[in-house]
């Protein structure tokens, strides 16, 4: 049942295209500079840059989360209280939104491994045909971005949390109100 | 007193109060109703006279500040919200006045929608989506997005959500509000069907006076009151 409502999730917000469009792009540009502030940040010479990167990636990640479910949740009042009116439950909604938001984080993670290896496999080819060339073929490692998203899944998990007490708050009644009304 | 069995929704002494700036508008005066099985109830009034609300009461949408509302044998006045939650998944279908579809889901989807939170397979969810598709003969527009369709059309849906799930009461709040005339027999026609045919029990809040043609019953309301219902 609840896998159900998760997998309705993703198709409902995959068709709003625009949204997540932009909240996909804003996590993948995150997911990138926390994983490659994180790496900096172990490495002694540029820990301390590296830790400043990573705080503030972290900050606009809660920032951005609290955004995104925002907007899910406050957006679409209506929605929710139809839903409501033809018997769905808090929890029932909650499944939705929770499903929208961690479907477009895993995204931005999926997009960041993609782009990863593309730029060793790219690089690795450029190797083998200038050998003199002198580029790292590891961007980033696989490591940071895994912890990375790991922490931007928790992140985007309490800024739902934070959210959670509009959903109870939406009155089905509001779904037999008129627009505008 | 035990309740007749045939009685759908009973409403007793049921009051309901609202505050708003600062005045107290008494929306239910002590309002009195039964409402048997398989009736087809239109409920008219002015604007402001307190159908919308007793028709959210009478579906458990809102609490009556006191009264009873024994709804198929229960008493939902005072029922937690997951238990109403309960009952309108299983006893009442709604049909709202702007539709109310989801725009990033099909037609077919949107009726599927309220069972998606059950334990059906979903093979029995889809059959029963296309039976209810075929019900309001909108079978053949069962991929498309309600940005395609019309008034009427996305109405037809509504319904289709409405019945999917088989209910003992349908509620239709201004259905037919949005639609022209020809869109509004169509929609009415079709409640009268799924009313003979389904059994259920049908309350339409409306201030279309040519509705009550439909009716087995006809509740006038004013400032709160029941005024007549017969």
């Amino acid at each position: 049942m609840a896998l159900r409502l998760w997998k309705k999730s993703v198709k409902m917000i995959l068709r709003e295209k625009r949204t997540f469009t932009i909240f996909c792009g804003m996590y993948t540009v995150l997911i990138f500079s926390t994983s490659a502030s994180l790496e900096m940040s172990l490495n002694p010479v540029t820990a301390s840059i590296g830790s400043g990167f990573f705080m503030i990636s972290l900050l606009l990640s809660l920032f951005s989360s609290i955004l995104y479910s925002w907007l899910i949740v406050a957006r679409k009042r209506r929605t929710w209280a139809t839903l409501k009116c033809i018997g769905y439950t808090n929890a029932n909604i909650s499944s939705i939104v929770l499903g929208q938001i961690i479907f477009t984080t895993l995204m931005g993670f999926f997009i960041n491994v993609e782009l990863l290896f593309h730029w060793a496999a790219a690089i690795t080819y450029y190797k083998m045909a200038v050998p003199d060339v002198n580029i790292n073929t590891t961007l980033v490692g696989l490591s940071p971005v895994i912890v990375t998203s790991i922490v931007f899944l928790i992140v985007q998990i309490l800024g739902f949390l934070l959210l959670r007490g509009k959903i109870t708050k939406v009155r089905p009644m509001i779904a037999l109100k008129r627009i505008g009304e | 007193m035990p309740i007749p069995k045939d009685v759908m929704i009973e409403a007793m002494d049921v009051n309901k109060e609202y505050r708003r700036a600062g005045a107290i508008i008494r929306a239910l005066v002590d309002i009195n109703l039964t409402i048997k099985s398989g009736d087809f109830v239109v409920i008219q009034g002015p604007t402001g006279c307190g159908k919308s609300t007793l028709l959210n009461v009478l579906s458990g949408l809102d609490i009556p500040d006191s009264g009873k509302i024994i709804f198929d044998g229960e008493n939902i006045a005072r029922a937690p919200e997951d238990r109403l939650s309960k009952i309108r998944r299983q006893k009442i279908g709604f049909v709202f006045q702007e539709f109310n579809l989801i725009e990033s889901l099909t037609a077919q989807e949107n009726v599927e929608a309220l069972l998606w939170p059950t334990v059906l397979s979903n093979k029995e969810v889809e059959n029963r989506a296309i039976a209810a598709l075929r019900d309001v003969n909108m079978l053949e527009r069962k991929d498309h997005f309600p940005v395609e369709m019309s008034g009427g059309e996305k109405q037809r849906i509504g319904l289709a959500r409405a019945i999917i799930h088989r209910p003992r009461v349908l509620l239709a709040d201004e259905p037919t509000g949005n639609l022209d005339p020809e869109a509004e027999k169509d929609v009415m026609d079709l409640l009268k069907d799924i009313n003979k045919t389904q059994d259920t029990t049908v309350l339409v809040v409306t201030h279309r006076e040519k509705l009550a043609s439909y009716a087995t019953m006809v509740v006038k309301m004013d400032r709160g009151q029941v005024i007549s219902a017969k």
